[in-house]
């Protein structure tokens, strides 16, 4: 039972994170209906520059948390600008946008490998290792802080988009960028903000990522989980990115937990293949039929 | 004798009926009109004929064979083939690629014979490609053959499509607004064509448009639809005196 | 740079232009994206070099061997996910590929992730060349005739092909199927060059490079992906300097590549002999200043 509730524990805190990457290609898709593949790199810079700014510059957690997701919040930004607005300009078709984000997420992956190298570098120890016990249960501090932290996001997130004038501009907008253009909405802004959210929590989801293993050009690949997580609870849905990474995350702990750690990224892509074979729509998404 | 009946036929988006429980005959062998105001259901019809969309209820028989349901490319192999209200054509393929792809209904050899470019494939490639230069000098086009479709003007690009239509050997053409966004003089000059074909390819033609003169002018036989369900249907003199007909169209005074 | 320098070169440009030939049907000629393909090589790859080494076949029965797998397999997954609306197949093709790179890590008959040394040495120059030349007639060959024009039509335009009668899911599924056989030719090329295999040979950066590869040529050409796979392959392995940056290039090419030229070095068109007197006559006459409605294709 204890080793349950462990991996329970994990899970939740590895979901979380995924569910503050998931959200960001959620909310690009539910807009731009087209998977944002460049996000990944935008996460992995997310976590470098986190580590820069506190080895670097020694700026003080907190500061750097927010520095890092602010420059990603930008970078993400860029992006949108340079790889995509030219191309909803000329009202490309979707292909071309996913062939876009696949060029900008390699471009992102090999200049670091170019200009920083290959290497691995570690996160200066920000919290103690030792462990917090409950009971039979052990409670790494960083989980801990990567739950709470991608938790008040999370929270923030929705308070945002419920809310908020900006936020319901959103919403509308995933309905129809035509309609509300028309209604007097300003979609291009709707974009770029929807650009600045998901890097923003791409920076912090990429920093909780640095301090829990280590920093590494090809993080990128760990983010496509998130990816399949958004998937698994239907691509465009915020409430099923969440749920879809935090079931995610269980399984792919009792999995390690249970079977093997060699299976743990193995059942993710099979449980990708599952979803689109089973129900494409995912756990919460919407089904459409095509108008002739 | 009717070519294809439509019985209590019937379509439901979530809780809106678009169509509900149409039944109607289109007679073999000549031109039939469908009209009706803005989203009375004309179109929703033919995609339910053609396959495009899933019937909700009712049957539709052609050539008293049921066709409900089917794939729209078993349907389109059946002889029912149509254009389509905004156009579309393979765009960015020439005037020839168009009509060239809609004749390979007529061709069989299969994919090693493509491989291996074995004599069946040489020759009913030939074929292929005389039939579509044939269709081509029918219709007019042949000397805008190499044009990508999408550079055509608006009315011929229209023209190309009834081309590409009838290159499938239809036995019924199905017309989604064919004078839509053309002025009278080109009106005219697609009525001609249209009257024209018609006893060429042995067809039956269900017409869809808003330009009464046209309807009026070429159809023999007419139904009205109005919110999704059956209005009227007769000769063009019963419809144009028709009350009922008159007030959708018209609205009542008082 | 000696001849031996050069031909190892080429032999690599040619093992990828096989699968980017493949490639080039798929995505090129019927507009399907797959960011799977190297899942394909994958299992060509595997199965050929378990014929030749542990049943001792022969190396042309044991690389189609390896093209049939490959079919078989593409046949399986398209059966479930070519009905998938755009986004979605290339979603299930990426979690295919990766799907297949964790299995083969986890076959310890194989080597696991270890890898699996030892494969002769069959591959050479001549039969890459070879290869590739009958790769190419075949693929031209279908192209031009009812069964690649029924590809281009549902690259075009899926309803419009649907209503004069193609069968879309059986014209996807085939080019699918040719184009993972070509892609398990490319593996089992690849297995008995390097002598090595290992499933991290076949990861998503190789799928995706060797999209690029098809794009930079030209959706639609094949001699674009000829041109691409050749300049693409051989340009970084000549500068070898410069390699970290090869990807960099590669990655901003492509945005670049799409918001300024999506169609690509070619454009659609081929070089054959008669398309190339066409533009001669053209430029002499005409200076060049032909308006874009009449430039035709010489795709079909």
């Amino acid at each position: 039972m204890s080793r349950f509730l462990q991996q329970l524990i994990n899970g939740l805190s590895i979901g979380s994170v995924y569910a503050l990457m998931a959200v960001g290609y959620s909310l690009v898709y539910s807009i731009m209906n087209f998977s944002n593949f460049a996000h990944g790199g935008v996460i992995m810079l997310g976590a470098y520059f986190g580590y820069y700014y506190l080895t670097k510059l020694g700026l003080p957690f907190f500061v750097a948390f927010i520095a890092s997701a602010l420059t990603t919040g930008i970078l993400a930004v860029v992006i949108e600008r340079g790889a995509y607005k030219p191309l909803r300009e000329r009202k490309a078709p979707f292909l071309y946008f996913i062939i876009s984000a696949m060029g900008a997420s390699i471009f992102l992956e090999n200049i670091v490998i170019a200009t920083i190298g290959p290497t691995f570098k570690s996160y200066p120890e920000i919290l103690s290792r030792t462990p917090i016990q409950l009971g039979s249960v052990t409670l790494g501090r960083i989980d801990l802080t990567m739950f709470i932290i991608s938790a008040i996001c999370l929270a923030l997130l929705v308070f945002f988009i419920d809310f908020t004038k900006m936020g319901k501009a959103i919403q509308a907008t995933s309905y129809s960028v035509k309609a509300s253009a028309l209604m007097g909405i300003n979609t291009d802004l709707v974009i770029i903000v929807v650009f600045a959210l998901g890097g923003f929590f791409a920076g912090i989801a990429g920093v909780l990522f640095g301090m829990k293993y280590t920093v590494y050009p090809q993080i990128g690949i760990i983010t496509n989980k998130s990816f399949i997580a958004a998937v698994f609870g239907g691509l465009g849905s915020l409430p099923g990115a969440v749920v879809g990474s935090i079931l995610l995350g269980i399984i792919e702990t009792m999995t390690s937990g249970y079977l093997s750690s060699n299976y743990r990224d193995l059942i993710a892509f099979v449980l990708l293949i599952a979803i689109l074979v089973f129900r494409p729509s995912g756990l919460m998404g919407k089904i459409t039929e095509d108008k002739a | 004798m009717n070519i294809l009946e439509m019985k209590n036929l019937t379509k439901c988006f979530g809780g809106l009926t678009a169509v509900g429980n149409v039944d109607f005959g289109v007679p073999k062998g000549i031109i039939s009109g469908l009209i009706g105001p803005n989203g009375a259901g004309k179109t929703t019809i033919f995609n339910l004929i053609t396959g495009v969309y899933k019937v909700t209820d009712g049957k539709i028989l052609f050539k008293d064979n049921d066709i409900t349901n089917k794939e729209p490319y078993l349907i389109s192999g059946q002889g029912i083939t149509r254009t389509f209200q905004n156009i579309r054509l393979f765009k960015k393929l020439t005037v020839y690629e168009n009509v060239l792809i809609a004749c390979h209904s007529n061709g069989n050899y299969n994919l090693l014979e493509s491989v291996l470019r074995l004599p069946r494939c040489r020759k009913q490639e030939k074929q292929l490609k005389q039939k579509a230069d044939d269709l081509l000098e029918i219709m007019g086009l042949k000397d805008r053959k190499d044009l990508i479709a999408n550079n055509l003007p608006y009315g011929l690009q229209r023209r190309l499509e009834i081309a590409r239509a009838l290159a499938l050997n239809p036995e019924l053409l199905l017309l989604d607004e064919p004078a839509a966004g053309m002025n009278p003089d080109e009106t005219a000059q697609l009525m001609t064509l249209i009257s024209d074909i018609r006893p060429k390819f042995d067809l039956s033609v269900l017409i869809i448009d808003h330009h009464m003169d046209l309807v009026m002018g070429i159809c023999e036989k007419i139904m009205v639809l109005n919110f999704g369900c059956k209005l009227a249907e007769g000769t063009p003199q019963d419809i144009q005196n028709n009350p009922k007909v008159i007030e959708a169209y018209l609205g009542v005074e008082g | 740079m000696d001849l031996y320098y050069i031909q190892g070169i080429l032999m690599l440009a040619g093992i990828n232009l096989m699968s980017v030939l493949g490639l080039s049907l798929l995505t090129g000629f019927t507009g399907m994206f797959s960011f799977g393909h190297a899942g394909f090589m994958a299992i060509g790859g595997y199965t050929s070099a378990m014929m030749t080494v542990n049943y001792g076949w022969p190396f042309i029965p044991a690389l189609l061997m390896g093209a049939l797998t490959a079919a078989l397999m593409s046949a399986l997954i398209g059966k479930l996910t070519l009905n998938l609306k755009g986004d979605y197949f290339c979603i299930a093709t990426l979690g295919f590929g990766e799907a297949i790179r964790l299995v083969l890590d986890n076959v310890q008959y194989f080597g696991g992730a270890r890898g699996w040394p030892g494969i002769p040495n069959y591959t050479n120059f001549t039969n890459v060349l070879i290869i590739n030349i009958i790769a190419i007639i075949i693929l031209a060959n279908i192209i031009r005739s009812r069964q690649g024009r029924n590809m281009i039509a549902v690259r075009e335009e899926e309803l419009a092909s649907q209503i004069v009668g193609i069968n879309v899911f059986k014209y996807k599924l085939i080019s699918l199927m040719i184009s993972a056989a070509y892609a398990g030719i490319a593996g089992g090329l690849m297995a008995h060059y390097m002598t090595f295999l290992q499933p991290k040979m076949f990861s998503l950066v190789k799928s995706t490079e060797l999209t690029i590869i098809v794009i930079f040529g030209g959706l639609g050409s094949i001699s674009g992906s000829v041109l691409g796979a050749l300049v693409l392959t051989s340009l970084p392995e000549i500068l070898r300097s410069f390699s970290n940056w090869r990807l960099v290039i590669y990655g901003l090419s492509v945005i670049v590549i799409m918001i300024s030229r999506p169609e690509g070095l070619m454009g659609g068109y081929e070089l054959t002999p008669s398309s190339m007197k066409k533009l001669f006559t053209r430029m002499r006459s005409k200076k060049g200043n032909l308006p874009k409605s009449m430039e035709g294709g010489d795709t079909l």
